[in-house]
């Protein structure tokens, strides 16, 4: 077979098994929709991409053998190029809103820096617990789709980093929205901060984390729920414009930085960064 | 390396599966959702283009992810037409296929991710944390020095 021999050192992108097999686990995933299980005061979210996932995996030679080695190998560089028309859609739904995140003002604008707090915070945990590499790519973000792009052309989603990402970004669709609606009701209730400060930082994460804290948040302070709600949707809004941005530009480096840190305060090894293949 | 010609063949194809899942996801037909579905092929390829052409190297999503905000402010002309048509593309019905590329992908690193098991999910609990308190501090520190509170 002369075309194998020709397409020996480059990979296959085009493969149509490949691409069938993709599309036969996309059918099934979006056929099995979108389940929510109310689990004491929160919601554990199932996305049809979740179960994506677990189809992919099962579809590999270690499972049920449906996909080869090479097609394995293919896929790497190809969640990199499909990632694109996600951010081009990212992009489309941040343009119309430009106009409400203008006269939003100061506070909401600078509030988003707070994702900084990420690595800063998590970061010394990671190291600790023994994380290499995959700490910078599990805490430089709080982890969402944008992230995954990210991640994907800078180290390449099968590296350390990609491996925390996608470990950050599993456990926050998964577990996200319970996890944020008790964790910013105990904040809110602890009275620490101002009704409006708790609500913009609702809208830190995905549309489900934001709608569980914010919920939280609300029924824990009724007599601002309106203004928790009305900051957190906006805040929300202009986490989805500036994420690409900030985590691309502030919050990676510092988590490289901070991840050298505490590499040398832990006496551990500083792995260098991964690049993608 | 990716060529420009494997790039568009490969945008295609996802664009295809992509609006398949979107027919299922949202209930909008294939050849109803083709045009925002060839927009947003079209800024990616744009994108892509840009980031290979230009001196400075940054990945191509910093520049998609620009021209996509620049071909739908509200001042731009014809924006509405673009939105009219990229709104039939579902932002969930994107995500699954490139989670499904994931899964092949990952499928070989199962062990690594073993052993991370329990230890992400209490990293990826301070990362949540750290960021919600973060934006509570910087908020709240904000609205006293505006005035608002």
């Amino acid at each position: 077979m002369a075309s194998n021999k020709d397409t020996a050192d480059k990979p296959r992108f085009l493969d149509p098994k490949l691409h069938l097999v993709v599309l036969g686990i996309v059918v099934i995933s979006e056929l099995i929709r979108q389940r929510r299980f109310t689990i004491g005061p929160g919601v554990v979210l199932l996305l049809p991409m979740l179960y994506a996932l677990v189809l992919g995996v099962l579809t590999t030679p270690r499972f049920l053998k449906i996909t080869n080695e090479e097609q394995v190998k293919t896929s790497s560089p190809l969640i990199t190029i499909s990632v694109m028309l996600l951010v081009a859609k990212l992009g489309t739904v941040v343009g119309p809103s430009l106009k409400q995140i203008a006269s939003a003002g100061l506070p909401l604008v600078l509030q988003e820096f707070g994702m900084l707090f990420c690595p800063l915070l998590a970061m010394p945990v990671a190291v600790a617990l023994g994380l290499g590499r995959e700490a910078v790519g599990a805490t430089y973000s709080i982890c969402r789709e944008g992230a995954i792009a990210i991640t994907g052309q800078v180290y390449g989603l099968d590296s350390p980093e990609g491996r925390g990402t996608l470990g950050t970004y599993i456990f926050g669709t998964l577990f996200g929205a319970i996890y944020m609606g008790l964790f910013a009701g105990l904040i809110a209730s602890l009275g620490w901060f101002h009704p409006w400060a708790v609500g913009m930082a609702c809208g830190v994460g995905s549309a489900s984390m934001m709608s569980a804290s914010a919920g939280a948040v609300a029924a824990a302070l009724p007599e601002a729920s309106a203004d928790v709600l009305a900051f957190a949707a906006a805040s929300n809004l202009l986490t989805n414009v500036d994420s690409v941005w900030s985590d691309l530009f502030l919050a990676l480096p510092l988590a490289n930085f901070t991840y050298r840190f505490w590499c040398k305060v832990f006496g551990k090894k500083a792995y260098p960064p991964s690049t993608p293949k | 390396m990716v060529r420009g010609k494997d790039i568009a063949a490969i945008l295609a194809i996802v664009c295809g599966v992509s609006l398949i899942g979107n027919w299922i996801a949202v209930n909008i037909d294939p050849i109803k959702a083709l045009p925002g579905m060839l927009i947003l092929g079209l800024i990616s390829l744009l994108g892509w283009w840009l980031s290979a052409i230009l001196p400075w190297k940054l990945p191509s999503i910093v520049y998609i992810s620009l021209i996509g905000i620049l071909f739908t402010t509200p001042w731009t002309p014809g924006s509405e037409w673009i939105l009219s048509h990229t709104n039939n593309a579902n932002f969930l019905a994107l995500c699954t296929p490139i989670l499904a590329y994931a899964g092949i992908s990952i499928a070989k690193d199962l062990d690594q991710f073993a052993k991370m098991s329990w230890k992400i999910a209490i990293v990826a609990m301070f990362v949540l944390s750290g960021t919600f308190i973060g934006s509570c501090i910087i908020a709240h520190v904000m609205l006293k020095i505006t005035g608002k509170i």
